[in-house]
């Protein structure tokens, strides 16, 4: 397997970010019928489902150089995007060794680890080929690192991260790195506990979604990750759809129309991971998000009626917290042209193996 | 305005003395000893009166029947006071605090740094809703809020007061109302008075 990376593209500015065709196809499409509502739909994270993005726990993507550079971007302009409580340390290098084993097996071409020495082979040596990055450290010790090891690698990693630590029954954010997330600030959020930080979603506490969610993950079990997929929709490719800089952004949502919808309204799918951390107990949560425009997700058939049928039956109440409302109309009226009102079948798959010429 | 469909909003209760506690500390806001009120506090805590310290935050009352009584000027005072508490606290005492949000917060806040647990801890809100506002642009605080609307004291963005809010920070999240079309401001209201 070989990923032709795109180094050059942009999330901000020029937004010059594409998907090819093989980046469309393999798009993890959240919508398995034409209705949407909040449920608790968590499966176990295993090497396979309805798109290749399954096939590894972290995939990485033709957008990882790119992506990974405008996540510094972001932390140059707001350090405070990584934070990490002081009791988090053992976390850290809970997550720093799982995300370099994980690479390390499923990317042998990219990035390879060596452990040696005495105390168990604590002298480390990861080699990070696409970001030409070689750091020999001694596990355990952060002094040997250029920052502290969540920073470190998570700097290495498409997606956003949280470290949730569990005590007295709940579950509290004590660690993030926050540079590509759907409008919620890691600085007003970090020592939440898991009621808290989901306070401001709509319509789904009353109906138990997050008692039963926070009852199954305090179960979690380590080597037994599960996933689940969120979306919501964001103006240009852009990464950093913050509350931070959200100045920055707002003014894009008023700039779509039925003309320009297609290249500019985007799906926004996150593929949220949960996995048990072996010594500090932690449960790390990696947020990958996944960017396709209307007029890469219409060339797939299925996937354009079906996010037609669904935005058209969105409770008002959820258009409203996904910041969508004033553009919707423009985007129905665009994604209308590619809803011939035929029956979909019910899944996520795309239905097809290439796509028809641009 | 004191409920809200946003869960990270707290829900306050009356203080009640936990009688199984050791040691029992009592702080109030001055200013939200509305008459009667003092009264009603003495009678609650009139079985814990032997073991209770009473710390009164911004008010000179002459007042007795809430155990040893301490004046302080601000919630500052409270704040440096507890962080100086060299006789120490143990898992076995209580901290019960009245007073606005903001103080409510900055008291808690402090409290868990000295290594109070959240079942040592009761709060009840009291006087005013006025309102911390978190500006999530520029960070800052803005104190004192009334209105459904105000201008950040940081960048000067007008703000939309959310009901989300962090403990951490003791305060409102506040998001700039007319970023997604500039200089759009709706009326603003006066609703936490």
């Amino acid at each position: 397997m070989t990923i032709a990376f795109k180094p050059e593209e942009t999330f901000r500015g020029d937004y010059s970010y594409r998907n090819s065709d093989a980046a469309v196809l393999r798009f993890p499409f959240p919508f398995p019928e034409d209705r949407y509502m909040y449920s608790v739909n968590i499966e176990p994270h295993v090497r396979s489902g309805p798109s290749d993005v399954f096939l590894r726990p972290f995939d990485v993507d033709e957008h990882y150089i790119a992506e990974c550079r405008d996540k510094a971007i972001t932390l140059e302009r707001d350090p405070g995007r990584c934070q990490v409580l002081p009791h988090m340390m053992l976390a850290q290098w809970d997550t720093l060794e799982l995300l370099m084993e994980s690479l390390a097996a499923d990317y042998p071409a990219l990035f390879s680890l060596v452990k040696e020495g005495d105390d168990f082979g604590s002298r480390w040596t990861w080699t990070n080929r696409p970001l030409g990055i070689e750091q020999s450290f001694t596990f355990g010790d952060p002094a040997t690192l250029p920052c502290e090891p969540f920073e470190y690698i998570t700097r290495q990693a498409q997606g956003d991260f949280a470290i949730c630590d569990q005590r007295d029954n709940n579950l509290y954010m004590d660690a993030g790195m926050v540079t590509s997330q759907a409008d919620w600030s890691l600085e007003f959020d970090v020592g939440m506990s898991f009621m808290e930080w989901h306070g401001p979603v709509p319509l789904a506490h009353q109906t138990g979604v997050f008692e039963r969610a926070l009852k199954y993950l305090l179960m979690l079990r380590l080597g037994q990750p599960v996933r689940r997929l969120n979306w919501t929709m964001t103006i240009n490719p852009r990464l950093d759809t913050s509350p931070e800089s959200f100045p920055e952004w707002g003014t894009d949502r008023a700039s779509v129309t039925p003309d320009n919808a297609g290249h500019k309204v985007h799906l926004r799918v996150e593929l949220q991971t949960l996995w048990r951390l072996p010594r500090s107990n932690a449960i790390l949560f990696p947020i990958r998000c996944y960017l396709a425009s209307l007029d890469d997700l219409a060339r797939v058939p299925k996937w354009g009626a079906r996010l037609h049928r669904v935005l058209s039956s969105l409770p008002p109440e959820l258009v409203e917290y996904k910041g969508l409302t004033r553009y919707l109309p423009a985007a129905l009226e665009w994604l209308a042209r590619h809803d011939d009102g035929r029956e979909l079948p019910v899944g996520t798959e795309a239905g097809i193996t290439t796509l028809a010429p641009r | 305005m004191m409920h809200s469909d946003i869960k990270s909003r707290p829900v306050y209760q009356p203080l009640v003395p936990d009688l199984a506690g050791g040691c029992h500390l009592l702080v109030v806001e001055g200013e939200t000893l509305v008459p009667g009120r003092l009264e009603a506090l003495v009678g609650v805590f009139a079985p814990v009166q032997a073991s209770l310290h009473t710390w009164l935050a911004g008010a000179v009352a002459p007042m007795s029947g809430l155990g040893k009584l301490w004046q302080l000027e601000s919630a500052a005072d409270v704040v440096d006071a507890l962080a100086c508490a060299s006789r120490g606290y143990g898992v076995g005492d209580r901290l019960y605090v009245q007073g606005t949000e903001p103080f409510l917060w900055a008291v808690a806040t402090a409290a868990a740094v000295i290594g109070f647990g959240e079942k040592q801890v009761q709060l009840h809100h009291a006087g005013s809703l006025r309102r911390r506002v978190w500006c999530t642009h520029c960070h800052g605080m803005t104190e004192g809020v009334t209105t459904s609307i105000v201008a950040c004291g940081g960048c000067g963005r007008h703000l939309l007061v959310r009901d989300h809010f962090s403990r951490r920070l003791g305060a409102f999240m506040g998001v700039m109302v007319d970023a997604e079309a500039p200089g759009e401001i709706p009326a603003i209201e006066e609703v936490f008075a």
